[in-house]
């Protein structure tokens, strides 16, 4: 359980660092990778056949189904590799490191009488979290903002999972199925940004003021 | 059982537009279909009231006069929005703005767009309110980007990751909720109904962290300042009936959420808690929104910084709390909904005519567009707040609760907001309306569809303003105890 947490918290690292938009992809496959084999590890401790489907249902769409979409999408429209980097690798795994720490505080604070082992979960994936949002705002490029959204809803996946045991059934289905609709609708919108600014550098896109 | 008419309907309509080939005849098919739809609302709602008990359907639905309230505003801005549509989009089809496929996928996307507000109102698992606002984000998406242009395209995306990222922390807020309802309240579920009866057992440092994720994750779709900077783009790119559909009820959904959230909030750590902070939040949007609204250049932009600053009203109301200001906040949605289209409708037959947004360009409505001009001024009027329309009401009613709790302060800078924001919106708008008409701009047919969208709205207007009918005051009524946690 604790390797498969660090290999999530890991992951979210490497992409703070990764520079390249397919390294991302990678980086959030492998993330997701994880999280699946959590949610298996959970269903198997629980002999639980929803968290089985859940755990299914996290393999198809996260690990197989949205890597593959933006992939695509950087293939078919050839974006040029850089992720748009605003802040340098050095300092954003500062930031991450700092972010890591600020979850620790916020566990303790409002979770004092959760479990060693739970609140640990909690503190990973709430930085987890807060790595995406900030993966968010320190990328230009269209698809680099839809891996931070992702990472983001991995880390809530994971605080669901940790703190509660997930959240009830058919929530968790209904949410799946917004995500993989929300990316759908995302990629879409790239190829049209694409094709009438000829960038997606979301940075650049100020035609609207005021 | 008329919930799943209400949604089945929709999703009807929705295929329906699939199958009408016939422009005119698919815009008043789709009228028709909302007509019935707000009858079957009107039934349930009247029987909530005369039941005196909320309706709960396979554990899953349930409406109770809170959820009432929001069920008949969207009803009847959906009657408002597709009877405006007809000819609004069929101009656009004859004249081959758009094609034939754009125009059967803006009916389909509009009832995809009501079926998932309607959805946020009538399910009592908060988490699948969560996952109805998302789908509220995801359905209107398209429709703010439905000009394909850069500026559309640009407001579109900025709508869907603001928004998304926003609901995210809803999320993390929903499943602290449902950490302590299952570490101290002891359920494994998370119904409002249910976490409603333990609400004095959950943990108050919890519930008071996951309302600050609440109020700014849901507080981000209702365009609460400074979470708001999607709302004027978006509000300014999308066609004019959907910017109505918006600003009037899709804010309204995401108050709706928030609230459900306070009445546990306040039944565990006590009310101040979260009133403090909504009317924290609604003074600040209403001071912002103020600044921007002088400034303003452009139509459409007025009039989204005007919905922010309404939203700060009903937040103060809400926030100011107790039986009076709870009743004129929940007044206000209904009576801001109302009045914001029918400037939206407006403003959309001018900027048709006028081929720009820009108010320094508009000059002399009144003679170009004569009825859409007569309207747009009595909405102005109505909507700046001044008697005898229906928004003057709730905002005195708002404003009597502040005086009566003694929040003076608030009071004072409510009033001011309004006061300044009153002289910015008729500068601007009796500028536009009045003045010299350009050489070029003929007087213009109006057509009887837009008309009629027009009276129909403007009956609540003026009506509103003199009595508050016996149905709507018995729904105000119950829903304030409801908030009050009676």
């Amino acid at each position: 359980m604790q390797l498969l947490l660090t290999g999530v918290l890991f992951m979210a690292f490497v992409m703070v660092i990764s520079k390249r938009v397919s390294a991302l992809i990678h980086g959030f496959r492998a993330q997701s990778f994880f999280l699946f084999l959590t949610a298996l590890y959970i269903a198997m401790l629980n002999n639980n056949a929803e968290i089985y489907i859940v755990a299914g249902l996290l393999f198809a769409i996260k690990v197989v189904a949205i890597p593959y979409i933006l992939s695509r999408i950087v293939r078919r429209i050839k974006v040029e590799e850089g992720a748009g980097l605003f802040i340098n690798p050095t300092l954003s795994v500062f930031i991450a490191v700092l972010l890591t720490y600020l979850s620790y505080l916020f566990t303790g604070r409002v979770m004092p009488d959760a479990g060693r082992s739970q609140s640990a979960a909690v503190i990973i994936s709430l930085s987890v979290t807060l790595i995406g949002l900030f993966l968010m705002m320190s990328r230009m490029k269209a698809v680099s903002q839809i891996i931070g959204l992702l990472v983001m809803e991995n880390g809530l996946f994971l605080i669901a999972m940790a703190s509660a045991g997930g959240m009830p059934f058919f929530v968790e289905i209904a949410v799946f199925f917004d995500i993989f609709v929300c990316v759908v609708i995302l990629g879409m919108f790239v190829y049209r940004i694409n094709k009438l600014f000829t960038h997606i550098n979301v940075s650049k896109l100020q035609e609207l003021k005021g | 059982m008329e919930i799943l008419f209400i949604l089945g309907i929709t999703v009807i309509l929705a295929l329906g537009a699939v199958f009408i080939n016939n422009g005119r005849a698919l815009g008043i098919v789709n009228f028709l279909g909302h007509l019935v739809i707000a009858a079957f609302s009107l039934r349930i709602v009247s029987f909530v009231i005369a039941a005196k008990q909320a309706v709960s359907l396979f554990n899953f639905f349930y409406i109770d006069a809170l959820s009432g309230i929001f069920i008949l505003t969207i009803s009847v801005l959906n009657i408002a929005a597709s009877l405006y549509s007809i000819d609004y989009m069929n101009k656009d089809l004859t004249e081959g703005v758009i094609t034939a496929k754009k125009f059967k996928t803006y009916y389909i996307l509009f009832n995809l767009f009501a079926f998932s507000m309607f959805f946020v109102t009538v399910v009592d698992n908060l988490g699948m309110i969560w996952v109805a606002i998302e789908a509220t984000t995801l359905t209107s998406a398209f429709l703010v980007g439905f000009h394909n242009n850069k500026s559309s395209v640009e407001a579109a995306w900025k709508y869907i990751i603001i928004c998304s990222v926003g609901i995210t922390l809803a999320l993390f807020g929903t499943i602290l909720f449902y950490y302590t309802a299952s570490a101290q309240g002891g359920i494994r579920s998370l119904n409002w109904t249910e976490m409603v009866l333990v609400a004095s057992k959950l943990d108050p440092r919890i519930i008071k962290t996951a309302f600050l994720f609440i109020l700014v994750g849901y507080g981000t779709k209702a365009g609460i300042v400074p979470m708001h900077t999607w709302l004027p783009d978006a509000h300014s790119q999308a066609l004019s009936p959907i910017s109505a559909l918006l600003s009037g009820v899709l804010l309204k959904t995401a108050i709706y959420a928030i609230l459900r959230f306070t009445v546990i909030v306040n039944k565990c750590v006590g009310a101040s808690y979260a009133g403090n902070l909504l009317i924290f939040f609604g003074l600040l949007s209403l001071v912002v929104s103020a600044g921007f609204i002088l400034v303003q250049k452009d139509l459409k932009r007025l009039l989204a910084y005007s919905s922010i600053e309404h939203i700060g009203i009903i937040c103060v109301g809400l926030g100011i709390g107790g039986a009076i200001g709870f009743y004129g906040a929940l007044l206000h949605v209904f009576n801001h909904a109302v009045t914001k289209s029918a400037m939206f409708f407006g403003a959309g037959n001018i900027v048709k005519k006028y081929k720009t947004n820009n108010m320094n360009m508009i000059r002399g409505v009144i003679k170009t567009l004569p009825f859409t001009g007569i309207v747009v001024i009595i909405a102005t009027f109505a909507l700046a707040g001044s008697p005898p329309f229906s928004i003057f009401i709730s905002e005195i009613i708002i404003l009597v609760s502040a005086f009566t709790k003694g929040a003076y302060i608030t009071a004072a800078i409510l009033l001011l907001s309004i006061a300044v924001i009153f002289a910015g919106i008729i500068h601007h708008i009796s500028r536009m309306v009045f003045g010299r008409r350009p050489e070029n701009m003929a007087l213009s047919h109006e057509s009887a569809g837009g008309k009629t969208a027009f009276l129909f709205l403007l009956v609540f207007i003026c009506a509103l303003g003199f009595r508050i009918p016996h149905l709507l005051n018995g729904l105000l009524v119950s829903a304030v105890e409801i908030l009050k946690g009676v």
